[in-house]
């Protein structure tokens, strides 16, 4: 929706613009548009926006869905800079407009709109409480375990960013294994598993299977974590791979040291290699302390941490995280448009994508606090703070690269750009970045020892 | 640093130094798990927050079940399906409960940590457990902060600019086609007035004249089927047909809108009168508000003839008599009694959202027992209601979302605002049958026919919708019937005579 607001602009820049726009005709006012734009104080870039944003609104004499999309983002921007200045009685007029020209059954612009209004009416709620952080709960991390678990598997057939992300990450495990008889991956955030059938699948093809492979998979709850560890399981065995699933109930911050982590079944002398993994979300707090997690990964210089992150800044103020939010949301929104057809059945699956999943990254990342909604120091970038804690990036040229291409190309919609960038891949709808994938291995680590002797071909 | 939390916790500085724009930045970086939040307390009349602030955790004495609802038509759960949920974890109910009772109560501690996990688990876009927390929580924030009027406003207005009054006629159109609820209504209506009307024609010789007073919402889609049935039953000449239509629009909608389209209705209608010749005239009569400030002799029911036989349509009319002292209901009943009507068919949502008293003065009506009351009874009718539109309605419609909005402004009105101005009041059948006693009625039981035509039309739509007799008290026999979704009585509809 922004991305079609800049583009659709007048070739004009925007303060001229929306000079313009205040001596053109106004188009029927409601009462909550008048004169408050003097009031609201320059902020740089986000005036820009914000003038864009209500002239186009106001000058918007013609009819049609693109002056609902702009009411919509006006709107929204208003109630987002009341909020920040904590003016809550002013948000919550703008919330019911909001509301009602939003629907999560309309236009991308209008389905954005309607969760990050609902986000925005829950904020308001909880400073009038006083109660920011999350509600955490065994029973309900099960049934919300369940719920992400379907809507993931909508997701993952809606839209190529779940399987780029599974794909390059298993590619990279794979080049850093070469050599490798005894393979432990540990999986911070392991949910239903998904990633891993796909990379048990590529070691059972090889001429040489693993003689070990461990998942160690971090969880909310112990529940899930077991069922999953018994779908692997069933999988590794119809494969004929030795695998063996240790569940870690709990988050990695948390976790005392990196022998908790490695398990006694760890043997240095035998050279397993370790892999550690992390696909990045918004859906609730996976470490609980970032810096943590970052002296926990030193300490076990694994061989090799996949990571795929979401280019979304979660640092700055509220204004500035929700401008961001909004427009990184508007373009996966309208990549979902994009990609689901108008059946009804289609639609329905976008829907509980939308809802179950976005929407809530939407309300965290909206919530006090963002989206771990704690006070804790958050990490921004985790390449930067990986090279800071003695990693370096390992390229995903080559063979991840062309994995990824070759999935884009299977994929019918076009509107899906894959960029190289330093060693990483970037994934994006159209301009926009939204997820990258990058590895990583120990700074000092050797180059591998072939160790001829004992393999055979 | 992450200045959410530090924007929050000087709020509460910001509030004492009242009025300073410019928040100051706590102190140092967080370590703890838990936000920073400043220790200063609280002013009683600090302009937002309403509680102290606090680390809240899940109350260890709630058991809440959060599975997924049963699939339709109760499946297999063995917990409740009776009772309008899904047949899953009905924890909005639960929580919802609860905390009406700890606002009941002034039990502040735990109003903050109860409507604090509302709030996490509602979503006016989920599951109905969810969209139940969200209009209702809603509601107590509405009650809370004292806002009820003026939220219920912001919500009207912001609907009424959205939407059109030609949307939402299509809207209503949508619903009948995949829900029962208001045709059920209709065709028990029109079956007692048709008996009624074919009565009296059979019973003079001279050409009848009859005049349907339609006091309804429903765009006068109960009509055509009326039209059609007079034609077809009449014995020889057709008698004359005059509907006068009662549109009680917003106050706010634009009233050429509201006219062109009932223009356009009543032009269909008198299309198709004639395709079925039936000799007819249609009025449609705007009125703002209050049905009791309606002068109904104005309304000339009886074109100045004597042999006119006056029927009177109420659909959800009754409850738009705002209750309140000068026991106005039982007045307008009065007033329709006055217009010696042949028949007059009630037609109401079965809930009991007045007061001990309805007729009670102003304060009575707002106790905080009153208030409990209405939450529980407004959540056992507004779950039911959201229950049957989740299973008639695709998962992904917009008309749906509407009656859902619609919903959540009515539920803002009971929980929030003060009975005496409230046109959600619904009472029970027992209740309204009492009012039109003493109004002068006696119940007419609908025939064997009608009820016939009631379970086919039934049969048209989803399980999980059913018909039974209403059994008001000891005297009551045949005063009406009701339909059920999932056992549970919703709708109730009866037919009067004096």
């Amino acid at each position: 929706m922004l991305q079609g607001v800049l583009s659709r602009a007048p070739a004009t820049d925007a303060p001229a613009a929306a000079a313009a726009a205040m001596k053109a005709k106004r188009a029927p006012a409601s009462p909550d548009e008048e004169g408050d734009g003097e009031e609201r104080p320059a902020r740089g870039k986000r005036q820009q926006l914000l003038g864009l944003g209500s002239a186009a609104a106001a000058a918007a004499a013609a009819e049609g869905p693109e002056t609902r999309g702009l009411r919509l983002l006006s709107l929204l921007l208003r109630c987002a800079e009341a909020v920040a200045m904590d003016q809550l009685t002013e948000a919550r007029e703008l919330l019911p407009e909001i509301a009602e020209l939003a629907s999560p059954f309309g236009s991308s612009p209008e389905r954005v709109a309607a969760y990050f209004g609902d986000a925005l009416c829950a904020r308001v709620l909880s400073s009038y409480l006083g109660a920011y952080s999350p509600l955490a709960l065994r029973p309900l991390a099960a049934a919300q375990s369940r719920r992400f678990a379907g809507a993931f598997q909508a997701y993952n057939a809606l839209s190529p960013l779940v399987k780029f992300s599974h794909f390059t990450a298993n590619q990279a495990i794979l080049q850093a294994l070469d050599g490798e008889d005894r393979l432990h991956v540990i999986d911070l955030d392991i949910m239903q598993g998904l990633q891993w059938p796909g990379l048990f699948h590529i070691l059972a093809s090889r001429p040489r299977k693993p003689r070990s492979l461990r998942i160690t998979g971090l969880g909310a709850s112990l529940d899930v974590l077991e069922a999953t560890g018994r779908r692997l399981a069933d999988f590794a065995a119809s494969l004929g791979l030795p695998f063996e699933f240790h569940p870690i109930e709990g988050k990695i911050g948390h976790v005392a040291d990196a022998a908790a982590l490695l398990g006694p079944r760890h043997r240095q002398q035998q050279d397993e290699a370790t892999v550690v993994h992390w696909m990045h979300h918004c859906l609730y707090d996976v470490t609980r302390s970032d810096l943590g997690t970052v002296r926990l990964l030193r300490s076990l210089r694994p061989k090799l941490i996949t990571i795929v992150e979401q280019d979304l800044g979660h640092s700055g103020d509220f204004l500035g995280r929700f401008v961001e939010a909004l427009h990184y949301y508007s373009a996966l929104f309208d990549a979902l448009g994009a990609g689901a057809g108008a059946a009804a059945e289609e639609s329905a699956e976008r829907h509980a994508v939308e809802r179950q999943l976005l929407g809530a990254e939407i309300r965290n990342i909206v919530a006090v606090g963002g989206p771990k909604r704690t006070g804790e120091v958050r990490v921004e970038r985790w390449g930067d703070e990986l090279r800071r804690a003695g990693f370096r990036p390992v390229s995903l040229a080559g063979s991840p690269a062309t994995q990824a291409r070759l999935l884009l190309g299977m994929y019918p919609w076009k509107g899906y750009t894959l960029v190289e960038e330093d060693a990483s891949l970037k994934l994006g709808w159209k301009d926009l970045s939204l997820i990258t994938a990058s590895a990583w291995e120990p700074t000092d680590a050797a180059a591998p020892t072939p160790r001829r002797g004992s393999q055979e071909t | 640093m992450d200045e959410d939390f530090s924007s929050s916790s000087s709020s509460r500085q910001h509030f004492h130094s009242h009025g300073a724009a410019v928040q100051p930045p706590t102190s140092s970086v967080a370590t703890a798990p838990t936000p920073p939040l400043s220790t200063s307390s609280t002013a009683a009349g600090a302009a937002h927050a309403l509680f102290e602030p606090a680390d809240l955790s899940f109350p260890p004495d709630l058991n809440l079940d959060f599975s997924s609802p049963a699939s339709s038509s109760g499946g297999g759960a063995a917990s409740s399906a009776a009772v309008g949920g899904g047949g899953g974890g009905r924890w909005a109910s639960q929580l919802l409960l609860e905390c009406a009772r700890a606002v009941a109560a002034r039990d502040s501690q735990r109003v903050q940590q109860l409507m604090w996990m509302l709030n996490e688990l509602a979503s006016p876009y989920g599951d109905v457990e969810q969209k139940l927390a969200s209009y209702f929580l809603q509601g107590l924030f509405a009650r809370l902060t004292a806002s009820g009027p003026r939220t219920l406003r912001t919500l009207a207005a912001a609907s009424d600019r959205n939407t059109s009054f030609d949307s939402t006629r299509r809207t209503a159109l949508r619903f009948q086609e995949l829900s029962p609820w208001s045709s059920f209504g209709h065709v028990a209506a029109n079956g007692a007035i048709l008996e009624s009307f074919l009565e009296a024609a059979a019973a003079s010789s001279e050409p009848q004249r009859f005049h349907i007073l339609d006091l309804s919402n429903t765009f006068c889609t109960q009509w055509p089927t009326l039209l059609e049935a007079l034609a077809t039953r009449s014995a020889d000449d057709t008698p004359h047909l005059s509907i006068t239509t009662v549109v009680s629009a917003a106050p706010s909608a634009p009233t050429a809108a509201v006219q062109r389209v009932m223009r356009e209705i009543g032009q269909r209608m008198e299309k198709f009168a004639r395709l079925m010749g039936v000799p007819f005239s249609f009025r449609a009569v705007h009125h703002a508000g209050d049905l009791a400030e309606l002068d109904l002799d104005a309304l000339d029911l009886r074109d100045g003839g004597a042999t006119t036989a006056v029927a009177v349509n109420c659909v959800n009319s009754l409850r738009g008599v705002v209750p309140g002292g000068a026991r106005r209901r039982d007045a307008f009943t009065s007033s329709l009694r006055r217009l010696d009507p042949r028949v007059v068919t009630v037609v109401e949502e079965e809930a009991d959202l007045v007061a001990s008293d309805p007729d009670a003065s102003e304060e009575g009506g707002d106790t905080e027992a009153a208030f409990l009351k209405v939450f529980g009874e407004g959540l056992r009718f507004f779950s039911a209601y959201m229950d049957s539109l989740e299973e008639s309605f695709p998962k992904t419609s917009n008309e749906r979302l509407a009656l859902e909005r619609g919903a959540g402004r009515a539920i803002v009105d009971l929980v929030s605002c003060p009975a005496s101005e409230s046109m959600e009041r619904r009472e029970t059948a027992a209740a309204w049958a009492r009012r039109m006693r003493s109004a002068g009625f006696s119940p007419v039981a609908f025939s064997e026919d009608v009820a016939d035509d009631v379970r086919s039309l039934l049969r048209r739509y989803r399980e999980g919708w059913s018909m039974r007799d209403a059994c008001l008290d000891d005297s009551a026999a045949g005063a009406g019937v009701f339909l059920a979704w999932k056992e549970q009585p919703l709708v109730w509809a009866s037919a009067w005579r004096p």
